[in-house]
């Protein structure tokens, strides 16, 4: 894999993520899959090592990296366990982000050297039963009392939910208000009225505890409402821009963790006397694979390093997480056509990535609502 | 005690595709055995102080190398690059070295990998070490000091040994010794964003043109080429522990399994 856009940096850190990743998720990955277990041995060699701080200052505990660097990350991993993947992507970057750009210096302190440490997880509670795809309707609320926030909200689909520790919780704090009227509350686990729900049981992304989250009355201090009221759903939105170059990336590590098994059995297994490779069926298959995660990977770090120039990032992070997100359910689809009744097969990996792959067109907006935001960019320029 | 350290590394060609090795970033990383080498450094920085300093001749990729050495926490970074130098041998590189080791004094240990992934002479540390004067230990597996001495315990094989030397010496670390540590994401951001990398040539040395490169070279590679090892297949018969008992001791015959 040829990337002329990477600098001396983000060569090291690939060498670096892919060494570690290798050694300590490649022999469980499957496994966690299995068990729908969240590896906490990893994770905290993980914490230690920075990744749940990939973009936070440095002051602040951070690694102080660009959004090309994390976006290379998020692919890594991905790569190897597209659940850590996503665990490390929602934590990043749309809970920890929007701390950081939105939050006080006093917010900062507060939360994000423990979740730039890894030792507290992020989460990111927007989608409720009823509210998907138009965050608009977002149903929770949070009414202003003398001791603080009082919320009420039931947060379903919430990645990092079993484990997390400090949520982003979408509420109405006006209900006159409309759109206009949603806050963010930062909202702690352990408190009064805060309870995890049961964890889904998932199609893939199985190491993930993705959960529900209810607060029943529960009482948030003042101090814990990020940006101002009213601010929701542009610091959702902003979340989000980010956030979809981590969906993005992640797509693009499923896929090229499809094409590189796809290579390998087709160099292994032989059919009518010769290898599978030899096969031109094979070959077109190849082909297409190694195209579509080419594309995609120009597309991710291109939203990358225009987010690191200050450009305006929002069509190319939506363009690059519609493209990289289809195209992985492309290259999975194929990668287990390549590998015949073996790809259906929990002996091997790109059954996992297959599973893995579909959920990217969903979450942090599915592949319709990209089209609406990019069509309507597109149109009124 | 504090106690300054040199690390000789290298930045190695991963492939060499029609018999030639591209030194393009892609196709560079710092040497795998170098990386225990590094660790087993700066963990004596870390228990007696002092300094690491991470040493490297070769062409301007091998930045990258430092950089690495670097995010695992070296002090000090030194690039020998000279166009001059193309085409040098083992003899070149370590007369190179030994005159840049010559101004980073006064240093305690200089610390080796046992060999390179794309050469695999294993001759650059003893050379550098014999034209430096100092003591040099191969293998080395642990590293204690002893009075004014230090206590050397190399690995050979089944075998032990440990061996006494007085500072300065060079070493050259068992890849399987001191497990490299896991680099921190941060340590990236800073090796990169506040590089600082020395960069040396010949004339800064005090080294003439034809003591080096090709002009300076004994040896020379003459031919590269790939070989493909023929695999052969035998089966084994008889019982299940009979199949073992051969298998075992054939292995043993083979020196690939202690008796
Ligand atoms: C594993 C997983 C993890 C998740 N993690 C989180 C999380 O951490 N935080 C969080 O808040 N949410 C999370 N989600 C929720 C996810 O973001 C939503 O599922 C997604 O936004 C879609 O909402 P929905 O499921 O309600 O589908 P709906 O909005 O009901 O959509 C159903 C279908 O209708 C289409 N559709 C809807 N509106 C339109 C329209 N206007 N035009 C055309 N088509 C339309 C959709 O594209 C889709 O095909 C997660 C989901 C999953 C599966």
């Amino acid at each position: 894999m040829s990337t002329p856009f990477l600098n001396p940096k983000h060569r090291l850190l690939r060498r670096t993520v892919r060494a570690f990743c290798e050694k300590e998720l490649r022999p469980i990955a499957g496994q966690i899959d299995q068990e729908a277990r969240f590896p906490w041995e990893v994770v905290e060699k993980m914490a230690r090592l920075g990744y749940f701080g990939i973009q936070a200052p440095v002051d602040l505990g951070g690694a102080g990296l660009d959004a090309v660097s994390y976006a290379v990350i998020i692919e890594e991993v991905s790569r190897v366990s597209a659940a850590i993947g996503l665990c490390l992507s929602v934590h990043n970057s749309v809970a920890l982000y929007p701390i950081v750009a939105f939050g006080t210096p006093e917010q900062h302190r507060r939360w994000v050297p423990d979740l730039a440490g890894g030792k507290k997880i992020g989460a990111f509670c927007l989608t409720e039963p009823n509210v998907g795809s138009d965050a608009g309707a977002v149903a929770a609320t949070a009414v202003p009392t003398p001791d603080g926030w009082l919320v009420n909200a039931n947060k379903v689909f919430v990645t990092n939910g079993g484990i997390a520790d400090i949520c982003l919780v979408f509420a109405r704090t006006d209900p006159s208000a409309g759109r206009k009227g949603i806050s963010v509350i930062v909202a702690e686990r352990g408190s009064k009225g805060f309870v995890v729900g049961d964890l889904e049981d998932l199609c893939g992304m199985r190491a993930n505890p993705v959960s529900s989250i209810r607060l029943y009355d529960c009482t948030v201090p003042k101090d814990n409402l990020l940006g101002s009221p009213g601010q929701g759903l542009a610091i959702g939105m902003a979340a989000l821009d980010t956030g979809r170059i981590g969906i993005a990336a992640q797509a693009l590590g499923i896929a090229q963790a499809c094409l590189e098994e796809g290579v390998r059995y087709a160099n292994q297994r032989q059919q009518f006397g010769v290898l599978l490779a030899r096969h031109q069926a094979i070959q077109m298959m190849i082909a297409d694979m190694a195209t579509q995660v080419e594309a995609s990977r120009m597309m991710v770090y291109r939203a990358a390093a225009l987010k690191d120039q200050g450009m305006p990032v929002g069509l190319a992070a939506a363009q690059a997480k519609l493209f990289a997100s289809e195209a992985a359910c492309t290259v999975s689809d194929l990668a287990v056509q390549i590998h015949g009744g073996y790809g259906y097969s929990k002996a091997y990996a790109v059954e996992r990535y297959y599973r893995d792959a579909r959920v990217t067109r969903i979450y942090e907006g599915t592949s319709e609502v990209h089209r609406l935001v990019i069509a309507r960019e597109v149109l009124n320029g | 005690m504090s106690l300054n350290s040199i690390v000789c590394i290298k930045s190695v060609v991963l492939s060499a595709p029609d018999g030639v090795g591209r030194r393009t970033p892609q196709n560079s990383d710092l040497n795998p055995f170098d990386r225990p080498a590094l660790e087993a450094a700066l963990r004596i920085k870390a228990s007696l102080g002092g300094s690491v300093t991470a040493l490297t001749m070769g062409p301007a990729v091998s930045i990258e190398a430092l950089a690495e050495a670097q995010a695992m926490g070296v002090d000090g970074a030194v690039l020998i690059n000279d166009p001059s130098l193309a085409g040098s041998d083992t003899l070149v590189t370590s007369r190179v070295l030994a005159a840049a080791i010559g101004r980073l004094t006064p240093y305690g240990f200089v610390f080796f990998g046992t060999r390179s992934a794309d050469s695999d002479t294993g001759q650059v540390g003893p050379q550098t070490a014999a034209l430096l004067g100092v003591p040099f230990v191969s293998g080395v597996k642990q590293m204690q000091p002893a009075s004014d001495d230090w206590d050397i315990t190399r690995r050979m094989d089944e075998w032990e040994e440990v061996w006494r030397v007085r500072l300065p010496a060079a070493v050259s670390i068992h890849p399987m010794a001191f497990s490299p540590r896991p680099i921190p994401l941060a340590g990236i951001a800073q090796a990169h964003d506040h590089m600082k990398v020395q960069s040396w040539s010949l004339a800064d040395l005090g080294l003439p043109a034809d003591r080096v490169g090709l002009a300076g070279s004994p040896t020379r590679v003459a031919n590269l080429k790939k070989v493909k090892r023929q695999r052969t297949c035998r089966m084994l018969d008889g019982e299940p522990r009979e199949q073992v008992e051969a298998l075992v001791a054939y292995l043993g015959t083979k020196g690939l399994m202690g008796s």
